[in-house]
């Protein structure tokens, strides 16, 4: 049967309904543990959409997603079980209702954050469009993301690059229990499409022929690179928010009987009927096949195991196989070569073998970079993979995560670490959790890049470091290399693997020369450089300060102090082994870091020496640390922030003396 | 099966509800699906239709209208006919945990001081560092008896050194100043695992190999004949040969030299080897310095130096520290074969045995009156395996056969 026939659309409504009216009496009897939101009076918009797309079409949708994953093909049982917690589900028990995952079949994932949806339809459809495939993104989102940012950077990107995407807005007049009337600007979503001047169309959404007709010619026009179009389908939820809520305070019994009456499917149902398409008893039949199936599906999940404790902590970053390369020692001499020259070689070689990785940034494109980093390459590469975008960091960030969701390798080149704290919410909630959410068949080989640190005056919005923030959290690797070489082989490493990373590159170094050598040199994340070996005191720097670091060794040596220093080169992963060794040998530690010291890597490292190192530890551990102060412009009060050579060789001395 | 009925969890942060009555009567049959009983969450108030049909038979500890209990609490039973209602493990249980009881109104003591089997420990006139008191517990040196150098009155390793001789190299200590490490292999860790049982103690394994010790014995004696002519120049000792010769041995078989470090293998970058020297007060092993690259004739001279420390009792702690390899040698008191042991960090120690005259039977069937000797090697099988081992005795065998040393020119006769 055509999936776009009215019969099949019934069928795919009726499913659903059955599928949530089973859990909601799941939810009832605990057997769902967390959230579950129902898509109960909505079916037709998701049957209705899902008709046109084809498996390598890519869904990205929200908490309420249980419809959207049915109608594009997954087994009920994968849902069911995913609520029920259990092994079956189709994150294994990751995810619950809010992070559905089937990549198999184009369902990339419901997200239990309103918004980013939007942004990594976009990247897919990016993503497709970089392969040459005829592929579409699609985004279901509630009328609560149009007044989010995510939307609006979304809309105009698909906009300016034309993109294969449709907008699926399910305008169900609340976001919770707040009318959307009573908080949007301009209530038409449609008009808000039209004003990026995409093709934006409102249509009853309960009514499932005309959902099907809007989509399909939508999905044409994707297809044939006419870009992207935007539905808002009027509807109406009519059970609770979540199952379990109040319904009444924000509206009252008759407006939400009023909407049962309105049913899509009692509609469609209607309609068959009228054409003949369909007799009364062929339609029960269907209906109750399709309870069957759900209650099937209800008694497969009970029976399905827990997944076990011990794969709590499976899928965090990639399988390992993927990733480390061996250090090789260097087959031919080194030349010299700047910082930024050294990863620039990286990217360009890079680039010049994979044709799956793009660069995102501003001025990134004709102009080469702020910092030079693409110099050069959108002239032999173009403007698709050398990309200027709009100043949207969130918006950019969330394209990135859905095109490595699609199969693309994304380079973001942020130029200041300030800016991206616009994008935090998309790089730790979405880009950093999305190879855990489904469990371990999205590849997020996203890498994010540019400068940190202190110097030149940049004042406070062009100064900050940050690592040790983004270190925190799971699922995210941390580079801050202090030399050329460094640079370029952890950037290779960033390169060729599958996890997302974050490789931050210090100002004052851009321009620094050192040893580069020949070959294919790469280096793994997590394993630190002794850059000086000594015997009294274990000093441990990142980026800048190992340069400082390495002065006040010098200094010292002349008075019979022998430093011994320890560049981690990534902080996520850390390499305490490394430290602790040293450690043993010297009995003493000093941690000197730019960035802040509450909560830092500094302390991390403390605690692991303490912890691991206890024994051999002479004297307690010291920390050296950027001030705690936003960062001033003037000279004066800018240096006076960041430890230099003379502060650090007096910390090292009263660390010996003590 | 009776069915149970349980408060439900209306909202994901719901830990509790108010019961706010059945909406059938106790004893009534109901069908699955028709709404059961009242509840409100914390956020709404909601009938809950029953998941079963049958007779609603309340639990004896049903709350009553309007009293709030916990999520789960089994408020009843839907039982098909001629089914009884189960009896509840434990009526009467309250739902939410009980207060930990309290043993009396004294105030909150430290663990520490109320626990009588962890006795406090002596307190010390200065703080000690960690690495300190490790140093002052390998040495038995009582903390208090020191005072502090430094600028933070705490005593640090380098005021336990300074008090104390060391009385044996120390796993832990300074002295192992270079190390190169290497990963385990999976079979290496596998293999160590198995061996162990699991408890990170060596593994010692003892080989056994007889060698043709005439060359030994007759280089050995044209020194002798040197050095009784030449006082300048005496003789090494048989014991120096073999020392020299395991040097140039553990060069080509460096495993020898590795020692355990748990999750990897630690090479020393220089070979240090420990010689054992029986002395009044017992066993002492003085350490002979970069035996791969130091001269025959010098480590004679250095070895005579220490033999005669320890002997004397003078042997500075640093003499003793930093081997990665000890050669041991009863020969000189008969003993033809023994089992020696390990000294840890080490994984590999030297048995030398006596030197015996055996006829040893000849290719034509004849015998001949040879000088032989027994080489037993004791290694930690976690860090390598029996065949290696073999092969390091092989090549000391072929090395004692044939020695690379040069022997001394014959004395002159003018
Ligand atoms: C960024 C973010 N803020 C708040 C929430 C909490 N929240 C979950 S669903 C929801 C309402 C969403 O409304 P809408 O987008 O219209 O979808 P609907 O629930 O109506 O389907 C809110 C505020 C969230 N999930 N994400
Ligand atoms: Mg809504």
């Amino acid at each position: 049967m055509d999936k776009r026939s009215p019969l099949a659309l019934y069928r795919s409504m009726l499913l659903i309904r059955a599928v949530e009216e089973r859990l909601a009496l799941s939810h009832q009897q605990g057997l769902v543990h967390g959230a579950c939101h129902t898509y109960v009076g909505q079916e037709s918009v998701a049957a209705g959409v899902c008709a046109q797309l084809a498996d390598a079409d890519a869904v990205f949708s929200t908490h309420r997603g249980h419809g959207h994953a049915l109608a594009k093909g997954m087994q009920p049982l994968r849902l069911v079980a995913e609520l029920y917690g259990r092994e079956a589900g189709c994150s294994g028990g990751r995810g619950g209702s809010m992070h559905l995952f089937e990549p198999a079949i184009g369902m990339m994932g419901t997200s239990g954050i309103v918004g980013p949806c939007i942004l990594q339809a976009v990247g897919a459809a990016y993503a497709f469009r970089l392969a040459r495939l005829p592929h579409v993104g699609v985004a279901f989102f509630g009328d609560g993301a149009v007044n989010n940012g995510a939307f609006h950077e979304g809309l105009n990107m698909a906009a300016i690059w034309k993109l294969p995407v449709l907008f699926v807005c399910e305008n169900n007049q609340f976001a919770t229990e707040v009318p959307f009337a009573s908080v949007a600007g301009n209530p038409s979503v449609a008009a808000r499409g039209a004003a990026y001047r995409i093709p934006s169309f409102e249509i009853d959404g309960n009514d499932a022929l005309a959902v099907e007709q809007a989509a399909r010619e939508a999905v044409e026009a994707a297809r044939l690179g006419n870009g992207p179009t935007l539905l808002e389908c009027r509807t109406y939820r009519t059970r609770p928010h979540a199952e379990g809520m109040g319904d009444f305070t924000y509206r009252t019994r008759e407006e939400v009987e009023r909407w049962k009456a309105l049913c899509p499917i009692a509609r469609l149902r209607q309609h068959l009927l009228d054409l003949g398409m369909a007799t009364g008893p062929d339609l029960d039949a269907m209906a109750a096949m399709a309870a069957a199936e759900a209650e099937a599906a209800h008694v497969a999940a009970v029976a399905s195991p827990f997944p076990l404790a011990s794969s709590a902590l499976a899928h965090v970053l990639a399988p390992a196989s993927a990733t480390p390369p061996e250090p090789q020692p260097p087959t031919r001499p080194a030349r010299t070569l700047s910082f930024m020259k050294a990863t620039h070689e990286a990217l360009a070689e890079a680039m010049a073998r994979d044709p799956r990785i793009f660069v995102l940034g501003e001025g990134i494109g004709q102009r080469g970079g702020n910092f030079a980093t693409t110099s050069g390459l959108h002239a032999i590469h173009g403007p698709e993979r050398l990309r200027d975008t709009p100043i949207c960091e969130r918006g950019f960030v969330g394209l990135a995560c859905g095109a490595a969701m699609a199969g693309a390798r994304p380079v973001v080149d942020f130029m200041f670490a300030d800016f991206l704290l616009d994008a935090v919410g998309e790089i730790l909630n979405q880009v950093a959790k999305m190879h855990y959410m489904s469990s371990g068949r999205l590849r997020m080989p996203v890498l994010l890049r540019g400068c940190i640190g202190i110097g030149h005056s940049a004042a406070t919005h062009h100064s900050g470091s940050y690592y040790s923030m983004y270190a925190h959290f799971p699922g995210l690797r941390v580079a801050v290399p202090s030399s050329p070489a460094d640079a370029m082989g952890l950037l290779r490493t960033a390169l060729a693997g599958d996890d997302p990373v974050l490789f931050l590159e210090h100002r004052e170094l851009l321009n620094i020369k050192g040893p580069v050598p020949e070959g294919s040199h790469a280096l793994p994340f997590g394993k630190a450089a002794v850059v000086r070996e000594g015997s009294h005191v274990t000093v441990v720097a990142l980026a800048l300060m190992v340069h400082r670091a390495l002065h006040a060794c010098s200094v010292l040596a002349e008075e019979g102090i022998s430093v011994e220093l320890i560049d981690p080169r990534t902080v996520a992963p850390l390499d305490l082994q490394t430290i602790l060794a040293s450690v043993a040998k010297t009995g003493r530690l000093l941690v000197v870091d730019e960035d802040f010291a509450h909560c830092g890597i500094g302390a991390e490292i403390a605690a692991g020496v303490a912890n691991a190192g206890f024994d051999d530890l002479d004297a307690p551990i010291r920390r050296l640390n950027g001030a705690a102060s936003p960062t001033p412009y003037s000279p004066t009060l800018e240096s006076a922030l960041v430890p230099d050579a003379d502060a650090i060789a007096r910390a090292i001395r009263d660390l010996c003396a003590e | 099966m009776p069915s149970e009925i349980q408060l439900p969890r209306l909202g994901w942060s719901m830990e509790e509800g108010r019961f706010l009555g059945w909406l059938v009567r106790p004893g009534e049959r109901v069908a699955a699906g028709q709404p059961l009983f009242t509840v409100e969450g914390d956020k709404a108030t909601q009938d809950v239709e029953a998941s079963a049909s049958g007779r609603l038979v309340p639990a004896p500890d049903a709350p009553a209208e309007g009293e709030t209990v916990a999520v789960g609490r089994v408020l009843g039973w839907l039982l098909a006919d001629g089914e009884a209602a189960p009896t509840p493990a434990n009526p009467g249980t309250p739902i939410a945990p009980a207060e930990p009881a309290r043993a009396d109104a004294t105030a909150p003591v430290p663990p520490s001081l109320a626990s009588p089997a962890a006795p406090i420990s002596p307190v010390h006139a200065f703080p000690a560092s960690p690495r300190a008191r490790r140093a002052a517990r390998a040495r038995g040196v009582d903390l208090a008896s020191l005072s502090p150098s430094g600028t933070a009155g705490r005593i640090r390793e380098r005021d336990v050194l300074a008090a104390t001789p060391a009385p044996r190299a120390h796993p832990q200590s300074r002295a192992r100043t270079d190390w190169r490490e290497e990963p385990l292999s999976p079979a290496r860790r596998t293999i160590a695992a198995r061996l162990s049982h699991g408890h990170p103690r060596p593994v010692p394994v003892t080989l056994n190999l007889r060698c043709d010790a005439s060359r030994l014995v007759a280089l050995r004696m044209a020194f002798k004949v040197r050095a009784a002519t030449d006082p300048a120049e005496p003789a090494p000792t048989l014991n120096d040969i073999l020392v020299h010769l395991v040097g140039i041995a553990l060069g080509q078989h460096p495993v020898l030299t590795a020692s355990w470090a748990g999750d990897h293998l630690r090479f020393p970058r220089v070979i240090h080897v420990g010689f054992a020297v029986d002395t009044p007060d017992g066993l002492r092993v003085p350490v002979l310095r970069d035996v791969c690259n130091t001269p025959l004739k010098e480590l004679a001279a250095q070895a005579r130096a220490m033999a005669g420390a320890a002997r004397s009792g003078r042997l500075a702690p640093a003499d003793t520290e930093g081997a990665c390899f000890t050669v041991t040698n009863l020969g000189a008191l008969g003993i033809e074969s023994f089992t020696p042991v390990v000294n840890p960090p080490e994984s590999a120690i030297l048995g030398v045995g006596a030197v015996v005259r055996e006829a040893v039977p000849l290719e034509d069937g004849g015998f001949a009156a040879l000088d032989r000797m027994t080489l037993s090697l004791t290694f930690d099988h976690r860090v390598l395996d029996g065949a290696p081992a073999a092969r390091f005795l092989q090549s000391l065998r072929s090395l004692i056969e044939h020695p690379p040393v040069q022997p001394p020119p014959s004395p002159s006769h003018p």
